[in-house]
């Protein structure tokens, strides 16, 4: 799901064109921060500590082993901590940030992917909300009909998958 | 979490897949009491998906923060337009005697560094602004450059670069006070 867009951040990375790769996220940094900060003018001050973060880190030489992507949504979550807890996190984010660029963990990739809406989803909720939201994008009719439910239960088996997800989200 | 909640997570997950920009704020501003549920996620779905492209306005806005320059400004520098083009098109578009162009660019120029309520200026104005930008000229006016910290030394004499800016755009109109309102004018203030 995300190998096209991880080709193309690792040819700006090689390429030195910062300003581009960091661009690319600006939307969903933003979306991110508004779902997190609930207020426009919060939430574009924390973006755009965001962006200045990634930034500096790219110009002063630093490389990740993780993909760009997860580095963009690891800053977003420490900053907008930062946010709301009115205290700096950056030995914590430093320390994230160091691993990231010298380690091949696979948990620091924990929190990002498609793969992490998954986890705590039943083996018939995980296959709803991977042919809906996944590549497949089938619609609950569909689903039904592969699943050999009813519209009615997929719609249920829906509402329970994303019950469990925001509870995990919390 | 309601079963409304779900239902505008999934349309928003709609548009969003689909290359839309859902406005966020909107989605949970909808969600009413179960905004907490809507925004947790909506955060865990957007860390999830592949990203969308940002919009134009997006990345002004952002490249505005970065540079501490006026969001308009920063608009039509990646537009590689002159200021003296964008009046131009005022000019032509709106149909304004060219004796008075000098005028329109002393208000562009106050509207451009956030001197001018962007409040006060006609419908007319930003949708000839729309055109000739392709993008939203309107929601952008308004954004400032935030202003610096205090400076650390208390000696400091000379005014930094941003300061110098704000400074500027703090300063008299450069549009000359007419004797009487004019089609100008109510273009760029009426509705202030």
């Amino acid at each position: 799901m995300h190998d096209a867009r991880d080709a193309e951040d690792t040819r700006l990375l090689e390429a030195s064109q910062f300003g581009l790769l960091v661009e690319s996220y600006y939307g969903v940094i933003i979306d991110r921060c508004r779902a997190k900060v609930r207020n426009d003018a919060g939430a574009i001050d924390v973006a755009h500590e965001v962006v200045a973060r990634l930034l500096a880190e790219l110009k002063r030489g630093r490389r990740y082993r993780v993909p760009f992507r997860v580095v963009v949504h690891q800053v977003v979550k420490w900053k907008a901590q930062e946010h709301f807890q009115s205290v700096k996190v950056s030995e914590e984010l430093e320390r994230w940030l160091w691993r990231a660029s010298t380690e091949s963990d696979e948990s620091l990739e924990a929190d990002a992917g498609f793969e992490a809406l998954l986890e705590g989803l039943s083996e018939l909720e995980q296959s709803v909300i991977r042919f809906h939201y996944g590549d497949d994008d089938l619609d609950f009719q569909e689903i039904a009909r592969r699943l050999e439910k009813t519209p009615n239960a997929v719609h249920q088996i829906h509402y329970r998958a994303l019950e469990k997800m925001r509870k995990d989200a919390a | 979490m309601n079963e409304g909640t779900a239902l505008l997570f999934d349309e928003f997950a709609t548009r969003y897949r689909g290359g839309e920009g859902p406005d966020v704020l909107e989605y949970l501003e909808r969600a009413g009491d179960d905004r907490e549920a809507l925004a947790a996620l909506l955060d865990r779905y957007l860390q999830a998906v592949p990203t969308r492209e940002p919009s134009e306005e997006e990345v002004v806005l952002m490249q505005a923060r970065l540079e501490s320059e006026p969001a308009l400004l920063v608009l039509r520098r990646r537009r590689t337009l002159t200021r003296e083009a964008v009046v131009s098109a005022l000019m032509t578009a709106l149909g304004l005697d060219p004796a008075k162009s000098d005028k329109v660019g002393g208000y562009y120029h106050d509207l451009e560094v956030g001197n001018l309520d962007p409040k006060g200026v006609d419908r007319s104005i930003w949708d000839v602004l729309a055109d000739v930008f392709k993008a939203n000229a309107q929601g952008l006016a308004g954004v400032r450059p935030e202003p610096p910290a205090a400076p650390a030394v208390a000696y400091m004499r000379e005014p930094t670069g941003l300061q110098a800016k704000l400074e500027s755009a703090a300063a008299p109109s450069a549009a000359p006070e007419p004797a009487e309102s004019d089609e100008i004018d109510r273009l760029f203030t009426a509705g202030a």
